[in-house]
């Protein structure tokens, strides 16, 4: 009697673990991929938008090492287009056998929201790295394993969470999100299917405030599936610092042609994409678009966006386009057909590529004004200058009440359309050492004058 | 607009309702708040220490003089309590806020009873109950508002008989030290009297763009307890005669109160009553002293900062960084920041329409610009409720016009939308500045007002709104009839993240 009551629970016993996963299988699985685990520790400078102002804060993060030669990925929020971090350090092994290197930022993908770190070490280090399996495919359902760091009051150790595929979502990719609340540690952590296999990471789409265009499933936790990432394993990014490779540009901004958008105008055919604004000075504008055309067709290829997601596939075509080269652009203005053959630019540079200079003289770092910089801060292309980013305190800008954000157009005479013009009237007025500069200055919509008075002796004594 | 000089958190006075009483500490003005009292405990720490000095003179004979003063003033003192239109959520709204005012001398030709207290207690407001100093009440109407002083002019209702009256002084030679009392409501607690004395007569409080402006005036800093309910108040000197009008105070900080003198305040309360309004001339122009652009005293005039390109100065070719030296002849010197008011007052006196001569220097040379006023815009945009869709919004100011960068004076400024109503189902809100309806321009509240009329009568379906935001346009489909639940994927892809979106 007893034995059979045994049995029963075993046999019970045996069945949930035919579902999900093995002891056996996990012990195998934490002992393959922990090795390649490591603390990310960096101090974030996040810039107020608006203002301009920074802040700096420490963080740390889930690192995850994917080649020998010391290639890791980390979670994508480490870089967004406000928040730059720095002072890299990461940490590999645990408790006595840690080891803490210093890291190089990698320019971070833009179709899939990981960054790329890149260990610095003594040559022929080889590190323990994860090697994933892509294209394994994930049905709603389908056991998964994640393996993250605990917090610190945890000592960082290293743990593991069972759950499962909630939904799988087709469109505009194939996307997995998981089931409960991931906590941070856990995010850009192996996904291990019930072979053992590492799959894809953990990871989170950013949301459009956070500067996310081509990921739209913000606020969830996802299965980054290898095929997303593994392109970046096998070619690692550049530097930050070096310019990216260069994309097409057609400058507008797009609203997704809904069924209500097509009811009101009566078309027939649904789909399209409406041309809500356009960039001056563009090829969109040198074309002749206008807000309100419908864009139907780019390059022999039919646009049916209906959902804000569905403008990715737009989006992905103009970059991937070739600068330089014509392109057919078919558009319906007022219901009536139209074609358009535009030449792409090439994309303007973005704040974050653009260039700064630390001006010691006056205590100001500017910036150079891009484009995006320029639709933030509502520019038109008259307003030429170098904004503020950052004045450092005490100094001669910070007496004058400078602050980040005002966009300095003149000084003196000199006009400051670019950092160099910047840089050539920062030595001129050093060679002259004039009592007093008159900056001529933009904030917000007004302009307005700020009295510099240089401290010469101060400046001669460093 | 441009300012460059240190914050100051400022408090409108008058005790109110919660809606306004949030309104006012809202995080970003007390973090301005902060940073005003860190710069001033940095800047000046006898600043600090200043607060606790009682003043001698409330024994002995001074006691007397304080009496006498207080006596003068204070039957004519009005507690006054507006029902005030506010616009809130997208929604307008009825609320009772309180206030002070005082009575002033009958008008000689129509005989009638006029209260004088601030616009921010008693505009955008049809009936205003007020409680006389022997506590009866008697209800008044607005006469007319002037926002750009801060002052409301009211007029009883009704036959009111006898009643007490104050006394104006003149604010044109008073001293710091002068000691003086301010009267009114602190906290709604009527015919309260303070004492205390006069700190600065000429602080400058810089034009930020926002309400709180006050172009045209320096003020009178006191150091008399002002609290909430206190705006509208008599700052009274000791022969009893109203010298301010108390309006202001720094938030935070201890005894740092600001009342309008009264020698401007006069002036536009003799407009209102004569005209109903304050009308002013306006060229476009934002001064700066000159001190902005040179320490040398030898430098004359005021430095034009900026010039709206939708201007008669801008037409005339004013520009920025000329020096305007003279109008019509008459110097226009601003060396100091607190010079800039009576700057801006003798271009604002000008009357509307006026041909004059502005000199200005520019590059070394002194050219004359022959340029015709044109009458200032108002402060604030008429505001209208469109229940039906569950939105408000309000005319365009120069100012606004101004900052969204506009081409023209055209289109409407959304100021709220309701939670599930059909405006914010179609993710219209606040900050969004209407351009057009169903491809027709709107020029202003009133034009779109007549189109919403028509489209809400015939129950068309769709609307389509061309709406600008920063420097993107956007097309906004409004689904009338559609109350729940939001529309997934209307738009709007492009209101955030900037460059994102650039294709």
């Amino acid at each position: 009697m007893s034995t059979s009551i045994l049995a029963f629970v075993l046999a019970v016993s045996a069945a949930q673990l035919d579902d999900g996963f093995q002891t056996r299988v996990i012990q195998e699985a934490y002992d393959r991929y922990t090795p390649a685990m490591c603390l990310v520790t960096y101090t974030a400078e996040i810039t107020n938008p608006t203002s301009g102002e920074t802040t700096k804060r420490d963080n740390s993060s889930l690192g995850l090492i994917v080649s020998a030669g010391g290639l890791v990925m980390a979670p994508g929020h480490m870089q967004l287009e406000n928040s730059e971090p720095f002072n890299i350090s990461v940490a590999v092994g645990q408790g006595d056998e840690e080891k803490k290197y210093a890291a190089r930022l990698l320019k971070k993908p833009d179709d899939v929201n990981v960054c790329f770190i890149q260990l610095q070490t003594d040559d022929g280090v080889s590190f323990p790295y994860v090697r994933f399996t892509p294209g394994v495919p994930l049905h709603v359902g389908d056991p998964i394993l994640l393996i993250g760091i605990l917090s610190e009051t945890m000592d960082f150790s290293r743990g593991i969470v069972t759950t499962r595929v909630t939904a799988v979502l087709e469109k505009p990719r194939p996307t997995y999100p998981i089931e409960g609340a991931i906590r941070y540690g856990f995010v850009s952590g192996p996904v291990v299917d019930c072979e053992g296999r590492a799959i894809g990471v953990v990871g989170f789409d950013l949301t459009s405030s956070e500067g996310g265009d081509l990921y739209v499933r913000s606020g969830h936790p996802l299965v980054y599936q290898a095929n997303l990432f593994q392109k970046y394993i096998d070619n690692p990014p550049v530097e930050t610092s070096e310019p990216g490779g260069e994309e097409a540009w057609l400058g507008i901004f797009t609203q997704p042609l809904n069924d209500d958008f097509a009811e009101y105008w009566g078309l027939e055919k649904r789909g399209g994409l409406i041309i809500s604004s356009i960039v001056t000075g563009s090829p969109a504008e040198a074309a002749g678009l206008q807000p309100g055309d419908i864009i139907t067709q780019f390059d022999g290829t039919p646009i049916r966006a209906k959902l804000d997601r569905e403008v990715i596939g737009f989006t992905k075509l103009v970059r991937e386009s070739e600068i330089g080269k014509p392109v057919n652009i078919k558009v319906l203005r007022d219901q009536q057909p139209m074609e358009f053959q535009i030449t792409l630019m090439t994309r303007p540079k973005s704040a974050r590529d653009a260039g700064e200079y630390v001006d010691e003289v006056l205590g100001v770092t500017v910036r150079e004004l891009t484009t995006d910089v320029r639709l933030l801060l509502n520019l038109s292309e008259d307003v030429q200058g170098v904004i503020v980013r950052r004045v450092k305190s005490g100094s001669v800008a910070n007496l004058a009440r400078m602050r980040p954000g005002i966009i300095i157009m003149n000084l003196g005479d000199h006009p400051v359309a670019s950092i160099d013009e910047f840089k050539a009237a920062i030595e001129q007025i050093s060679a002259d050492k004039p009592d007093e500069i008159s900056a001529f200055c933009r904030a917000g919509a007004a302009t307005g004058f700020f009295r510099l008075e240089p401290r010469w002796e101060d400046n001669a004594g460093k | 607009m441009f300012y460059y000089g240190q914050f100051i958190g400022l408090l409108y006075v008058d005790a109110g309702h919660v809606g306004l009483a949030q309104k006012e500490v809202s995080p970003l003005r007390r973090q301005l708040v902060l940073a005003a009292v860190a710069a001033l405990v940095a800047g000046c720490a006898t600043l600090v220490a200043g607060c606790a000095t009682l003043p001698a003179i409330q024994t002995g004979a001074s006691q007397s003089l304080v009496l006498r003063a207080k006596d003068r003033v204070a039957p004519a003192l009005v507690h006054v309590r507006p029902v005030k239109e506010v616009f809130q959520r997208g929604k307008r709204e009825e609320v009772s806020v309180v206030g002070s005012g005082f009575i002033i001398a009958p008008d000689g030709k129509n005989g009638g009873r006029y209260v004088v207290t601030n616009e921010h207690v008693a505009g955008e407001s049809k009936f205003v109950r007020c409680v006389l100093f022997n506590k009866e009440e008697a209800d008044a109407t607005v006469v007319g508002i002037d926002p750009y002083t801060d002052i409301a002019v009211l007029k009883f209702d009704g036959e009111q008989g006898k009643l007490p009256y104050v006394t104006l002084g003149s604010s044109a030679k008073l001293k710091p030290g002068q000691v003086v009392l301010a009267m009114g409501s602190p906290h709604g607690l009527a015919r309260s009297v303070s004492m205390g004395i006069i700190s600065v007569t000429d602080r400058y409080l810089e034009d930020r763009g926002e309400e709180m402006v006050s172009p045209f005036n320096t003020w009178i800093q006191t150091d008399a307890a002002i609290n909430p309910g206190n705006s509208g108040g008599p700052l009274v000197n000791l022969r009893g005669e109203v010298i301010g009008i108390n309006a202001r105070i720094l938030a935070g900080a201890e005894n740092v109160g600001f009342a309008i003198p009264i020698d401007i305040a006069r002036e536009v309360i003799d407009k209102i009553i004569k005209e109903g309004r304050v009308s002013r001339s306006w060229l476009g122009e934002t001064l700066q002293p000159t001190r902005a652009k040179t320490d040398d005293p030898a430098q004359k005039g005021v430095v034009v900062a900026d010039v709206d390109p939708l201007s008669p100065g801008y037409e005339a070719g004013l520009r920025p960084g000329d020096v305007m030296l003279a109008i019509d002849g008459a110097p226009t010197d601003a060396r100091y920041e607190e010079d800039l008011p009576a700057v801006r007052k003798r271009i604002a006196d000008i009357p509307v329409g006026t041909r004059v001569t502005v000199s200005v220097l520019r590059g070394g040379k002194e050219i004359e610009v022959p340029v015709t006023t044109i009458e200032r815009s108002l402060l604030k945009g008429n505001q209208v409720e469109f229940s039906e869709w569950g939105f408000t919004a309000v005319d365009l100011t120069a100012t606004m016009v101004r900052r969204a960068q506009l081409p023209s004076k055209k289109g409407i400024l959304v100021t709220g939308s309701q939670n599930g109503g059909i405006a914010a189902n179609a993710r219209l809100h606040s900050g969004d500045i209407i351009l057009s309806v169903d491809k027709i321009e709107i020029a202003d509240l009133v034009a779109f007002q007549a189109l919403y009329k028509t489209v809400v009568e015939a129950q068309k379906p769709l609307v389509m709104l061309q709406v600008k935001r920063g420097a993107l346009t956007r097309f906004v489909l409004v689904k009338q009839g559609e109350e729940n639940g939001p529309q997934p994927d209307t738009a709007s892809l492009e209101s955030e993240g900037g460059s994102a979106n650039v294709n």
